[in-house]
């Protein structure tokens, strides 16, 4: 790439040596390209015009913290979409992990305390559970993944089987030692700082400390998916399979681990949900895939297979928390929250696709 | 032509746009320069729900200075949350929440946390079970709640059909053996009314028959030990209580002695759903057997079952005054008030003062068995 003014300039004169037709395409392809960023533009304007406490400090926060919750289940699933697959699962198992930390983590003197012969809730103990939960997702990706690669199923139809599957264990684990189904609650103060605690004010409102995880992930799984093998044969099986089975990569393997790595990713999501909303019931993560799926193609991770880049799932995380902030903001009626939703998914995946027919 | 198919598709999705902005800047609002207020609801589709933010629509419409709009969580605790803190950062002043995990103190906790000094009024889905809500309002002087006393639905129920059944025993008793076999319809695992609801109406129901010198009511599938049927995505829809309700025909019907003679459901949806599966087997119709079905909420839909004779009773829940209260409660809090004050001050004999905490406002229940 080089230095970007140099680059400029040389478009720039690139641009001047075309004619008129040529200069024509350029100009609405061009704006075709970028149609998702040129609108998203056009909506911040007009809902800063509108409500002028959309563009403060604190409503950057509010975006930053909200975003930061929703990226790292994008991530997991990103990797699942690149190798042509999906994964239904994801939300199910944020609610899975979400009870299963949060009932490691309660309060020692709560009255409806699930567990009482538990370990008393320490730094220790905190990352301790984060790994069992980050391990308990894993475990359901490699579950996923293993029957994708070994029977040649379609991710749908195996994530489809685990979501059910993990579903029956919530509802059983919520009705475990009395608790009747009940909502968890009653998480301890220190997992609750230990997560959702202020690590800096923006604008008088509270960032919290997941949005440094979330970043300090966001930095693991690019390593994981530009600087390693592991990540370059993802892209490989993604692009075609049967090319990167003939040229030396082990196509069960890599697919195992993108799902157990998805899945890990879910337990990381789920160990931040309960903070997240207080207390965890049995629907929490309902559909949270949904929104993962969507923030993925709209950043560009094609389900073609192959293609996806990192910065463009954050890109679309924040395109989708933009819209859910914005239109929140102007009081817009949820029915068109998402009509909205799905006319942008529908014509940023057309926008993708488009550049595929045009390369054949 | 590919270049236009996409050009079109821009096009939709910048109208899409456009549309729905221009439809926000106008929606709710009496005045441009009110107090604006931001109403949260646990989820859009709700029957009864429905019918209470319809009045409050036009409640808050009457109000002088007051811009409102209505946000869903789509049964997502999160989500709200999120909702919640945007509507702080676009500077509501006033917040009315629905709580999507009803029973969680902690979670009313949070979003107390959010607001800030901006009052919080909640309604309708108890923010805590077994005096757990108290802390929360007395602790919160920005806070206040306005709701039914959960027990109060199921008691009233349970009583309603315990009455109805002294009455008619022999008649219901399809089979004649001496003892009335019941399906209960559960709305949500966790849902606090849905819990009081499902003992309640059992319970009162069978206090009623004892006192009669009746044996009490028996649940249909003696192998079941929970003695209901829940519906697992914690809708409360018609939908589950209808395949529920449809399998159990399969082994529990008349031919077979052992049919189910009594349907119990937790609100309207649900026994909407049951009547509508007892009525593809024949049943609750002009000049059929009439299993009796009893629900909670007399929303409309439920309120015409009766008056056809296909439903049997249900609790009316008063959207008009749930609406009326909250409205007014606004109203004084907007003009200054403390949530405290703003409850005292509301003089309406549907409504009620909670015995234990000041913050705490009960709409009353009133059994329905039609006009």
């Amino acid at each position: 790439m080089g230095n970007p003014v140099t680059t400029l300039r040389r478009t720039a004169e690139e641009f001047k040596t075309k004619d008129a037709k040529d200069k024509k395409r350029y100009i609405v392809d061009g704006i075709l390209n970028n149609a998702l960023y040129i609108l998203m533009l056009i909506f911040v304007i007009y809902t800063a015009i509108e409500r002028p406490n959309f563009l403060t400090l604190g409503s950057l926060a509010n975006l930053i913290t909200q975003v930061a919750a929703y990226l790292p289940l994008a991530l997991g699933i990103g990797g699942c979409i690149v190798l042509t697959g999906t994964d239904l699962s994801a939300g199910r198992v944020v609610g899975l992990t979400a009870a299963i930390a949060g009932v490691f983590l309660q309060k020692a003197d709560f009255a409806n305390k699930m567990f009482s012969s538990l370990p008393e809730v320490n730094l220790f103990w905190i990352l301790a559970t984060m790994l069992i939960v980050v391990a308990i997702g894993a475990v359901v990706g490699l579950v996923n993944g293993f029957f994708v690669a070994k029977f040649s199923l379609h991710p749908f139809i195996v994530t489809l089987s685990t979501q059910l599957i993990t579903y029956g264990i919530i509802l059983w684990f919520f009705s475990l030692n009395g608790n009747n189904g009940q909502p968890i609650s009653g998480l301890s103060a220190e997992y609750k700082n230990f997560v959702g605690g202020t690590m800096f004010r923006l604008g008088g409102v509270s960032v919290p400390w997941y949005v440094l995880y979330a970043i300090l992930l966001t930095a693991l799984m690019w390593f994981i998916w530009n600087k390693t093998t592991f990540g370059k044969n993802m892209f490989a099986v993604g692009s075609n399979a049967e090319a990167a089975r003939v040229s030396g990569v082990n196509v069960f393997w890599t697919t195992v681990l993108v799902h157990t790595l998805a899945g890990a990713m879910y337990g990381y999501s789920g160990f931040i949900e309960g903070v997240r909303s207080g207390s965890v019931a049995a629907s929490t993560g309902l559909n949270a895939e949904c929104d993962a799926i969507a923030a993925c193609v709209i950043g560009g991770v094609s389900f073609v297979g192959g293609t996806g880049k990192i910065s463009g799932i954050i890109l679309g995380v924040v395109v989708l928390r933009l819209i859910f902030v914005a239109l929140t903001m102007l009081g817009v009626d949820s029915s068109s929250l998402y009509i909205i939703k799905g006319a942008i998914i529908l014509c940023a995946c057309s926008l993708d696709m488009r550049k595929y027919l045009v390369k054949k | 032509m590919k270049k236009i198919i996409a050009l079109a598709l821009v096009l939709v999705m910048a109208l899409s746009l456009v549309a729905c902005g221009g439809s926000g800047s106008s929606s709710g609002s009496s005045s441009g320069s009110g107090t604006k207020i931001s109403v949260f609801w646990y989820d859009e589709s709700d029957v009864y729900l429905s019918s209470v933010r319809d009045a409050l629509n036009k409640e808050l419409d009457a109000l002088d200075g007051i811009e409102y709009d209505n946000q869903f969580a789509a049964n997502d605790q999160s989500k709200q949350l999120d909702q919640i803190k945007t509507a702080v950062a676009g500077g509501a002043k006033m917040l009315v929440v629905n709580q999507v995990t009803s029973g969680a103190a902690d979670t009313a906790e949070d979003i107390l946390a959010a607001a800030g000094d901006i009052p919080v009024i909640f309604f309708n889905r108890a923010i805590g079970t077994d005096g757990s809500d108290l802390p929360v309002l007395e602790g919160n002087s920005t806070a206040c709640f306005i709701g039914t006393d959960a027990p109060e639905a199921g008691h009233m129920q349970g009583k309603m059909i315990g009455d109805y059944l002294v009455e008619h025993y022999d008649e219901v008793d399809v089979n004649g053996d001496g003892v009335i076999s019941y399906a209960m319809m559960k709305g949500d695992e966790a849902n606090i009314e849905a819990i009081y609801r499902t003992q309640y109406g059992v319970e009162d129901a069978n206090a009623v028959l004892t006192a009669a010198g009746k044996p009490a009511l028996q649940y249909f599938d003696a192998s079941n030990p929970d003695c209901y049927q829940v519906d697992q995505s914690g809708a409360w829809s018609a939908a589950a209580a209808k395949e529920y309700m449809d399998t159990n025909f399969v082994t529990y019907n008349e031919a077979s002695g052992n049919m189910i003679e009594l349907v119990i459901c937790n609100n309207d949806g649900m026994a909407e759903g049951v009547i509508a599966s007892l009525q593809e087997k024949g049943y609750n119709k002009e000049g059929a057997h009439v299993v009796p079905v009893f629900g909670v909420d007399a929303t409309d839909n439920a309120k015409a079952l009766i008056a056809e004779g296909a439903m049997t009773g249900t609790v009316k829940q008063d959207a008009q005054g749930m609406a009326a209260a909250i409205a007014q409660t606004v109203n004084a809090i907007a003009g200054g008030k403390t949530p405290a004050d703003a409850l005292a001050s509301l003089s309406d004999d549907r409504f009620t003062i909670a015995s234990d905490c000041a913050t705490k406002l009960y709409v009353a229940y009133a059994p329905y068995t039609g006009e």
